[in-house]
């Protein structure tokens, strides 16, 4: 073949460029740290990618309701904690002065730290959070319960659930219904204002001894009513458990996700860097080649 | 065989060396010249003389100027650069279709749905509250906004590819202009029966040009002329006359390229190009783009499709049900241009219905239908979510790109190659003529010699007189 210097000089410049190409997209890959810069590096790698970024997204969106989910529940808890505890101060007023021989003056003064009693269930069972009722079931904006002249109470809510996302397709139920916790006549349970009502009765009664029965009456009840409190309770913490439980789940699950998602994207470092070596060398000595090549021709010989 | 004989014979050995030095000087001027074919004199010693001692030669004779070429090496770099030309264009296009679904900058309708669905899942933990209410809305006009961005930022390439296609139509039509040109110069000159080399060489490169352009097909006529032919047999150049192209808008407002006949009727040729540039573009344009464009605007119905029936199932914080969370804008013909967040919900976010009832401010549990859109497969006939629908997109766009780098790489070798192959039958080496002129020199030296000898000989002649 006759080799003249135009197939040298355009051979050469195809291998600088093929190479000097492979020299940048490594160079890419080191500076980025990345594999993948766009969809043509790796398409089906680009693909695989997104759909864990979209994982990863919706991880931290999962985590961030459990967490707002946990604050509500110890929202909660703390509320029916202190209500609790008042019913059982009722209770406890209700044992201590149920006999006949009590004067009307005391009965009258029990009388009216039970009414506070009653005040303040009914403010935890009317309680806010981040603005909104959190007994009222879904009718959030209205105050579930309302304090009667006769102290009775009524119920304005209604009895939806709150549901939280925790992960794909699965919802935790926390419980918003006030009745359950605090009328829960119609389940067979204990109405606790009637009750608190019953014993404000027993104690205003004018005729002591049907008061005494009254209020007597009313120990019991108190005792289911505070138990009835702590079963809600109980059920929160199955909730938060369960929220727990996804949390940790999801921790232990975005690590592997991100670990997936960098081995598909990032750049092996150290492999890239060799590559740079052997491209640099390859490209060095062909502009090396290049030069020498080039150079000469007869007319250099000719004298 | 007198010693005018030798001085004759001396005189034309002057003049045929020094022409095989012009020859050479021609060769190293055009060393770098593209599409030059390097020449050679081509000598033969001239008639000789009957003598008693048989014939005597009479010296040398240039014959004619030779330009070395391989013809069919010039067919076949033809069709190299045909495709590169085709594999070049494609390249170029699918390579902005792959920047337009670019994640990389973290803006990408990947992200942008993602936010979405996460603002609906921030919603179910506060049903009622504005905060959430207005991000939704928010991250709502981005997607659409996005969705709408993207697809006319394809419908824009669509459209610099139809300029292209009728910048290449112009260039087409030019190149056609300098075939005829050159033929009528290379007819002309070939009357006298020598060859038109530097003619020649011009039209081939003309051709190539061409080629880079749209695939066609010529030969060559008796007179030296060439016919050039497009498409499906559409004449383009023909000797020294020449037919145009042209582009007129397709159905759907795109360029169509059109071949006019001798009595002005345009003929479409669109589909009959099947390499060159205008092929490339063809390709991105019509298939790629549109398949693209087509992908966009199922997943903006399909999502409102998803969306809506949901949305209007729920109530609003004013106790109203029955409203479409998108719309679509009525002046637009597609969906994924046209969706956006229905705007009574922009005017008012107490409209989003995050309830399954009426005056239930605290039931998330529509927003939690809604929501959960985001994992189910909802496309392609229920198998894919939209998010692996949009991916499998930014795959296929990746993929076009990887697809076309390789041809297009390959192609360049194959270029390369058959541009190597002609270099190494009609490019010029410098070594090579250096020798031709050494040669040459010496010759014209030794035939000055010659001629000295000659009147040396004719002056001891004459001092006898």
């Amino acid at each position: 073949m006759r080799v003249t210097q135009n197939i040298t000089t355009n051979t050469l410049i195809s291998y600088i460029n093929q190479q000097a190409g492979n020299l940048l997209k490594t160079q890419q890959q080191i500076a980025s740290q990345k594999r993948i810069n766009k969809s043509s590096d790796d398409p089906i790698g680009m693909g695989q990618v997104l759909g864990y970024r979209n994982k990863i997204a919706v991880t931290d969106q999962y985590q961030e309701n459990i967490e707002r989910g946990m604050t509500r529940i110890e929202f909660n808890e703390l509320t029916l904690d202190f209500a609790s505890d008042l019913v059982d101060t009722a209770r406890e007023l209700a044992a201590e002065y149920s006999g006949s021989t009590q004067s009307a003056a005391t009965r009258q003064s029990v009388a009216l730290q039970v009414k506070d009693i009653y005040d303040q269930v009914m403010q935890m069972a009317n309680s806010k959070f981040d603005g909104n009722y959190i007994f009222a079931g879904h009718a959030t904006n209205t105050e579930p319960f309302t304090h009667l002249s006769d102290f009775t109470a009524t119920y304005d809510g209604d009895e939806g659930d709150f549901q939280i996302m925790v992960s794909d397709g699965v919802e935790v139920n926390l419980v918003a219904d006030g009745r359950k916790i605090f009328q829960n006549e119609v389940n067979g349970g204990v109405n606790i204002f009637d009750e608190l009502k019953n014993l404000i009765d027993g104690l205003e009664h004018p005729d002591p001894v049907a008061g005494s029965a009254q209020i007597e009456a009313t120990v019991k009840v108190l005792q289911d009513g505070r138990d009835q409190i702590n079963d809600s309770r109980s059920e929160y913490a199955l909730s938060l458990y369960r929220l727990q439980a996804a949390d940790e789940y999801l921790t232990n699950l975005r690590p592997k996700v991100e670990e997936a998602m960098a081995t598909l994207e990032q750049a092996d470092l150290t492999k890239a860097v060799v590559e740079l070596q052997n491209l640099e060398l390859a490209y060095e000595t062909t502009i090396a080649t290049a030069a020498r090549i080039i150079q000469p021709s007869l007319l250099d010989f000719l004298r | 065989m007198d010693i005018f004989g030798v001085l004759n014979m001396g005189s034309k050995a002057l003049t045929v060396q020094q022409k095989g030095i012009y020859v050479t000087g021609n060769n190293i001027a055009n060393v770098n010249t593209p599409g030059y074919s390097r020449q050679r004199l081509n000598l033969s010693s001239d008639v000789p003389l009957n003598t008693g001692i048989g014939p005597v030669g009479t010296g040398v004779t240039a014959n004619e100027i030779e330009r070395v070429y391989d013809r069919f090496l010039g067919v076949q770099i033809n069709n190299e650069t045909q495709s590169l030309g085709q594999w070049e264009a494609y390249k170029d296009s699918v390579e902005r279709v792959e920047m337009v679904f670019d994640e990389s900058g973290g803006y990408g309708l990947n992200q942008v749905m993602s936010e979405f669905w996460n603002s609906w899942q921030d919603l179910t933990n506060n049903p009622s509250g504005s905060i959430e209410r207005t991000v939704l809305v928010a991250k709502s006009e981005m997607l659409t906004a996005t969705l709408s961005q993207n697809y006319k930022d394809l419908q824009q390439i669509q459209r610099d590819i139809d300029s292209n296609i009728k910048g290449a139509v112009g260039e087409i039509n030019r190149l056609s202009e300098n075939l005829v040109d050159l033929n009528q110069k290379i007819i002309q000159s070939e009357l006298s029966g020598h060859m038109a080399n530097e003619y020649r060489d011009q039209r081939d490169l003309v051709l190539k040009e061409l080629s880079e352009l749209i695939d066609i097909s010529s030969f060559e006529d008796a007179n030296g002329g060439t016919t050039v032919s497009v498409g499906s047999g559409q004449v383009l150049v023909e000797g020294t006359h020449t037919y145009s192209l042209s582009t007129q808008p397709d159905a759907s407002g795109h360029r169509d390229i059109t071949w006019i006949d001798s009595s002005g009727n345009s003929v479409i040729i669109s589909d009959d190009i099947s390499k060159g540039k205008l092929k490339g573009w063809l390709d991105a344009r019509d298939v790629d783009i549109n398949d693209s464009l087509n992908k966009l605007d199922t997943l903006a119905q399909d999502l409102m499709a998803a969306v809506n029936p949901l949305h209007a199932n729920g109530y609003g914080l004013d106790n109203i049900n029955g409203r479409d969370f998108f719309t679509i804008e009525a002046t637009t013909a597609t969906t994924a241009t046209g969706i956006q967040v229905n705007s009574l919900i922009t005017g008012d976010t107490n409209r989003i219905a995050a309830a399954e009832g009426a005056d239930k401010p605290g039931d998330n549990r529509n927003a939690i239908a809604i929501a959960k859109l985001q994992d189910m497969p909802t496309m392609n006939g229920s198998t894919v979510t939209f998010g692996a629908y949009y991916d499998s997109m930014v795959s296929d766009a990746g993929l076009a790109v990887q697809q076309a780098t390789s041809y297009y790489d390959h192609q360049s070798q194959m270029v390369l190659q058959v541009e190597n192959y002609r270099e190494s039958i009609s490019g010029v080496s410098i070594d090579e003529e250096t020798v031709n002129l050494i040669k040459y020199q010496n010759a014209y030296q030794a035939a000055a010699k010659l001629i000295k000898t000659a009147d040396e000989m004719m002056e001891t002649i004459l001092s006898m007189i």
